[in-house]
């Protein structure tokens, strides 16, 4: 769930938008980077941006019975890594708002500092931390996906608090207020995506290595793991 | 190509240059976001609805199927602002009601939804395809835009065949139980992901053919920025932000 348009104070809307640009900025010189050393990463980087765009078009079936879909930034920052994802991230979430009527223009910095920053980078050190514990590579995509997921929803219920404190109880009663509505709705949903982002990376282990392994334009090293699955 | 973007491809206002309607539907926004809610927002709200039906000629059933989607989130969000957290030691109870609670839930509805409106109009009557090969005029990297411009083109391709993939799963039963859905939308992920590579080579390899050098220029309509137009939407958004100004001071 995204943050829609106009929910946001104007000064809350100016300063998550200041918070999420240096990240932004970073991701983007990063790329520019990238492409100038090698033209043809334009082509995978629209590639990845489309995934990651069609991914969180997709519907995913959760425990409470309702439909959601999956923010996609717990694989895209395995498969593409947080600074990279920072930027598609945003691509994502402007189409969201202009195509989609999904989120909008001006919570696009809040949204942005959650989903395309925050979550991608848990995601990532989560997903870091597991495998540095010798974990296998399932666990830690598992560990991407649900981290990114609820960290995101974690973030965006800061902002909301922060946005409408509670009359009686201020940041602290209004944290517990959307965290407690989003913890019923969004826990589920972060083990769903993480379920589902295990048998995508599964899959894409016999079917896509060689999309995988044409990632490595993007200048990054990959690892196998004992099963032959190609990730970072 | 989805619903919104096929209807700005047809708009009245197609031929006009972005900063046109952009100042029009961003003025209109940011008056939605700063201005008090009433009746800042209700007559943002009433200008945009007004400006999409009549100016732009936006189908109101295609309007509506649009609006329902943002609609429903600003609801939900203001259902929230209806109650307070009290507490464990409040006798009251952990959550009651919140003074004023239905005030601001209204007021909240009324600024999202106005500005949703604002930004539907941009959406309604500017393709991505015009926006995007002018973003490096605002200082944005020729290599992102070339991404971003990418994005654009792949997604589209990348819906249908997800959507295709998505039909012949569901004749298959693949989405009988909750099982078989997880692992039939595992596949669709994953076959969006190759596909989404392969589509890439397949474009670098034409390309390729072609001398490509790692840019993408494309041709932009050669429209130009109408001063009257770009003039006429400040005066209107000057004049919607004082009316509503006046009619805060007047109005209870």
């Amino acid at each position: 769930m995204h943050i829609a348009e106009g929910y946001l104070p104007p000064l809350h809307a100016v300063a998550w938008s200041a918070a999420a640009a240096p990240f932004v900025v970073h991701g983007a010189r990063a790329l520019t980077r990238e492409v100038r050393e090698n033209p043809g990463s334009t082509l995978m980087l629209g590639a990845s941006g489309a995934f990651v765009f069609v991914l969180s078009a997709l519907k995913i079936p959760s425990v409470t019975g309702s439909c959601s879909h999956p923010t996609g930034t717990g694989l895209g920052a395995v498969l593409f890594r947080p600074p990279v994802m920072a930027v598609l991230g945003t691509v994502t979430l402007l189409f969201q708002a202009l195509l989609l009527a999904h989120g909008g223009l001006t919570t696009l910095g809040a949204n942005v500092f959650s989903m395309a920053v925050v979550g991608p980078w848990a995601g990532y050190a989560a997903y870091r931390a597991v495998r540095a514990l010798r974990g296998s590579l399932m666990p830690a995509v598992f560990a991407a996906a649900f981290t990114a997921d609820l960290t995101t929803y974690c973030v965006t219920s800061a902002q909301l608090a922060l946005a409408f404190p509670d009359p009686a109880t201020g940041f602290a009663g209004a944290l517990a207020k959307f965290g407690g509505i989003f913890a019923v709705t969004q826990v589920p949903l972060a083990v769903s995506e993480g379920l589902l982002t295990v048998l995508v990376v599964r899959l894409l282990g016999q079917s896509g290595r060689g999309e995988l392994a044409r990632l490595d334009t993007t200048g990054r090293e990959d690892t196998t793991d004992a099963e032959g699955t190609v990730a970072r | 190509m989805l619903p919104i973007d096929a209807a700005a491809h047809t708009s009245r206002w197609r031929r006009r240059h972005p900063v046109d309607k952009a100042v029009l539907a961003l003025g209109l926004t940011a008056a939605a976001v700063a201005l008090p809610p009433w009746p800042g927002a209700v007559l943002v709200g009433a200008v945009t609805l007004v400006l999409l039906l009549c100016a732009a000629r936006v189908p109101a059933g295609r309007l509506w199927r649009a609006f329902r989607v943002p609609l429903g989130f600003c609801v939900t969000g203001s259902l929230t602002l209806l109650v307070q957290v009290n507490g464990f030691s409040d006798p009251a109870g952990f959550v009651g009601p919140a003074p004023d609670g239905p005030l601001h839930a209204a007021e909240l509805l009324a600024r999202t939804a106005a500005a949703s409106l604002a930004v539907l109009l941009f959406a309604f009557t500017t393709p991505l395809s015009d926006v995007l090969p002018r973003l490096t005029a605002l200082g944005v990297p020729p290599a992102v835009v070339d991404v971003t411009a990418l994005v654009y083109r792949m997604s589209f391709l990348l819906l249908d065949s997800v959507s295709t993939v998505r039909e012949a799963q569901a004749a298959r039963l693949g989405y009988t139980d909750r099982r078989a859905a997880r692992r039939s939308l595992a596949g669709l992920g994953a076959t969006a992901f190759v596909r989404a590579f392969d589509h890439a080579a397949r474009l670098q390899d034409g390309l390729a053919g072609r001398g490509y050098t790692g840019s993408l220029r494309v041709l932009v309509d050669d429209v130009r920025i109408c001063p009257r137009f770009v003039a006429a939407s400040l005066a209107l958004v000057a004049c919607v932000t004082g009316t509503a100004l006046l009619l805060g001071r007047i109005l209870p």
